[in-house]
């Protein structure tokens, strides 16, 4: 397979299986400056999938920097009409975007507190509405790069990424869509067992980890397949290995310690620890980049509260690969993750619980590993393990 | 620090655009062209920008469109992006030129291509040149594609260097040098006013075209003012006096000395023939289908927009460099264009003679043959240009 046969054949899986482009849709694709030549690719793809007309809004993480250094404090929260519009444009539509920073440490030398408060907040609150009336059939996949893989291998070498991000998005299988119908197959059958478990909180345990996080009862647990309201099934992130539900913000009490770096905004975090009382965060420490979490959870209402659990277990194509990447959609897709911030909408069947966490953020962070062990608490107190050295317990 | 790119960029800020402290600024430059739009970006607020909206252009994606997209989306204008070009109104705007892929377009069908034009944004922008609501500034970006194209290799720096050269950033002070050389543009075009000329002349190898000029249509060169009375320079560089002629009045032939870049495409010996103001032939050795395509699918493409006279004063003459990319090769010499005329040159209201168009494309006409001269109301003529010098006292 040459590299144009691969990105093709790439670009037309996250077009056919993840966000699953109808003919006569409008599609939108996001990709940043550097993410060009996947961009493009996704564009040609989505047309010879029969969209009608395809957006490109490159975004730069450049001119972000200038703004956040050089421009007025009204600036940081700004969101141009134009760019509302086409958020707007994207309710009904098909919408690809791009993951994969170029430059991983390009905002470290700002002001944390100026980073933090840097949030389109309107735009943020049409994507909201759009997610939480799934509207939008959309997916997000990474885009290797020199950037990326110098993160990842201490050397840019782009093909040894790109190989990295063919295994874990299965285009080495001889049928990739059919392989990643099978693979998703199987974990709805797991969150399905789940969820009739009717679990009343989960408990994680580990090195410098004892939390216990209460869930919502009508919240289900259920994979990254999604079906818009309007009926068009979807796959929100490639690759994607994980279950996950929101849980009740108002409950989680103890301490976990995340255990892998958080790529943030510009910025790494890592050996980040948070102890929270009565589901609010009162405790965040870190090796690094602490004031850059602090600054986030202090500026965004709510953003001290949880608003995801995820499960991962060893099956991961991404864990298998024993590769870090320095990116959440793939390194959340390694091993177990929670979130702090927005809670998940369509992790409801009818309407969300009105305690799932409202905030204008959404951060995930890995916990996962061999020594984490996951527990399901039931109504009566009994706790039935959930995951063991990164194998699911639980019988399907 | 690039410190040439950020004296680049801080020199269309300043001087081009003009930006005001408090303006939201608009960016509109290739992907390629990223370099060059994030310095824009960094001295647009370094000026005082309000806010730097950047929007990058793909012709990748334009290519898949026109290759792959369905009839509708050749002329879509999306919301967003007129959302976008009606917030320029009142703003700065600086795009970027330099064609990174400049035949990229070229395997495509050519009737295709010339019909890929969003009427709606087209239609805002003319009402925006109407309003000359808008300081903005064109900049060339160099890039290896462009590079490539000039020089047959892809040398970037070569090519900075002579965009540089073009843009005086060799001079002491740039922004000095620029208001200098505004001032001298800005005689030529109160000479030309004074003259009060009835139309122009032009003779050289396969040129006699007589173009008229309009009584109320003022000369004019380098800057102009918004109706918001900010000084700007619209293209940078410039060399150029200009006005819109008749678009009624235009008899005769004239053949194109330069290449033109146009839509992916390279047309290559255009020559129009022109009765009762309109183009009635056209023959090019390459690209005439998409002239004629112009001329077939967009209201009066077929009559021109403007007339600008060059003298061998131009850095950009001077540099001996072909840019292939029209705002640079227009200034190496005269042109001419087809399509829109320019109501900003008008005094009160344009009227009946001023083209109107959803296009507007320049072509160099300019060269060692060419002679221009002033036609005045008695019929005398005046000479203007001979060997590319400036004739008038």
């Amino acid at each position: 397979m040459t590299h144009d046969e691969r990105l093709e054949r790439y670009a037309e899986l996250a077009v056919r299986v993840g966000a699953n482009v109808q003919p006569g849709q409008e599609v939108i694709v996001h990709p940043t400056v550097e993410h060009a030549e996947l961009g493009r690719a996704l564009v040609r793809q989505a047309y010879r999938a029969g969209a009608s007309y395809v957006h490109v809004l490159y975004s730069d993480d450049h001119v972000r920097h200038a703004m956040i250094e050089l421009g007025p404090d009204s600036a940081l929260t700004y969101s141009p009409r134009w760019q509302v519009a086409l958020a707007e444009a994207a309710a009904g539509n098909a919408l690809l975007a791009t993951t994969g920073d170029s430059e991983p440490e390009l905002l470290a030398d700002l002001d944390g507190e100026r980073v933090g408060r840097a949030i389109q907040t309107e735009i943020a609150e049409i994507r909201q509405r759009q997610h939480r009336e799934n509207t939008v059939n959309w997916c997000g996949v990474g885009a290797p790069n020199e950037g990326w893989a110098r993160q990842v291998f201490g050397e840019p070498d782009v093909e040894r990424l790109w190989e990295k991000v063919a295994f874990c998005m299965r285009l080495d299988e001889p049928d990739p869509v059919a392989a990643w119908r099978e693979h998703l197959d199987r974990l709805e059958t797991r969150a399905a067992a789940l969820t009739a478990l009717l679990p009343d909180a989960l408990r994680y345990r580990g090195p410098g980890t004892d939390l216990t996080v209460g869930l919502l009862p009508t919240a289900r647990w259920g994979s990254a397949r999604f079906r818009t309201s309007g009926g068009i099934d979807y796959v929100a992130n490639m690759p994607t290995e994980e279950i996950f539900t929101t849980p009740d913000p108002g409950r989680a009490q103890g301490t976990i310690r995340s255990s892998t770096p958080l790529v943030l905004h510009g910025q790494i975090v890592r050996g980040l620890e948070f102890t929270f009382e009565d589901g609010r965060i009162v405790g965040v420490e870190a090796d690094q980049g602490s004031d850059l979490i602090r600054s986030q959870l202090a500026s965004n209402e709510n953003a001290d509260r949880l608003g995801e659990l995820a499960l991962v277990t060893s099956e991961s194509r991404v864990g298998q690969s024993g590769t870090l990447f320095f990116d959440t959609l793939f390194d959340e897709n390694a091993t177990c993750h929670i979130a702090y911030g927005m809670g998940l909408a369509y992790a409801f069947d009818g309407e969300p619980d009105p305690r799932t966490n409202v905030c204008n953020v959404h951060v995930d962070f890995m916990v996962g590993g061999p020594e984490l062990e996951v527990d399901a608490v039931l109504r009566d107190g009994r706790e039935v393990p959930l995951i063991r050295e990164e194998e699911w317990q639980l019988a399907t | 620090v690039d410190e040439r790119l950020e004296r680049y960029a801080e020199l269309v800020v300043q001087v081009g655009a003009n930006v005001q402290p408090g303006q939201e600024v608009f960016v509109q430059a290739a992907v390629e062209h990223h370099d060059l739009a994030r310095a824009l970006t960094r001295q647009a607020y370094r000026a005082g920008a309000a806010y730097v909206h950047v929007l990058y252009n793909d012709a990748h994606a334009r290519r898949a469109m026109i290759e792959l997209g369905p009839d509708d989306a050749l002329t879509y204008s999306p919301e967003w992006r007129q959302e976008f070009v009606r917030s320029c109104s009142g703003n700065a705007l600086i795009a970027t030129t330099g064609d990174p892929e400049p035949e990229l377009l070229a395997d495509l069908d050519g009737e295709r291509v010339g019909r890929a034009v969003p009427h709606e944004i087209v239609k805002i922008r003319i009402q925006q040149l109407h309003e000359n609501s808008i300081n903005s500034c064109i900049v060339g970006a160099p890039g290896e594609g462009w590079a490539r194209q000039v020089f047959g290799e892809p040398d970037v720096e070569r090519l900075w260097e002579k965009v540089a050269f073009c843009m005086r950033l060799d001079e002491p002070d740039p922004v000095a040098a620029w208001r200098e050389h505004l001032e001298r543009l800005a005689e030529r075009t109160a000479q030309l006013n004074e003259l009060r000329a009835e139309a122009l002349r032009y003779r050289g190898p396969g040129t006699d075209l007589t173009v008229g000029l309009l009584p109320n249509a003022r000369w004019a060169a380098g800057s102009t003012d918004t109706s918001g009375g900010i000084p700007f320079v619209a293209n940078m560089p410039t060399e150029e006096v200009f006005t819109s002629p008749d678009a009624r009045r235009t008899e005769g032939t004239i053949r194109s000395t330069m290449p033109l870049p146009l839509a992916g495409q390279i047309v290559r010996g255009l020559e129009l023939t022109f009765e009762g103001g309109r183009a009635v032939r056209v023959e090019a050795e390459t690209g005439a289908d998409l002239v004629r395509s112009h001329f077939a699918t967009i209201e009066n493409a077929d009559r021109l927009g403007e007339v600008a006279l060059v003298t061998s004063e131009s850095r950009v003459g001077q540099s001996g460099t072909l840019f292939y990319d029209a705002l640079f090769d227009e200034n190496a010499t005269c042109h001419i264009a087809y399509g829109a005329g320019l109501p900003f040159v008008c005094d009160g209201e344009p009227g009946e003679g001023l083209n109107v168009a959803n296009m507007h494309v320049d072509f160099m006409v300019g060269g060692p043959e060419l002679e221009v001269d002033a036609v005045l109301a008695d019929g005398t003529a005046v000479p203007l240009i001979r060997n590319e010098d400036w004739q008038l006292a």
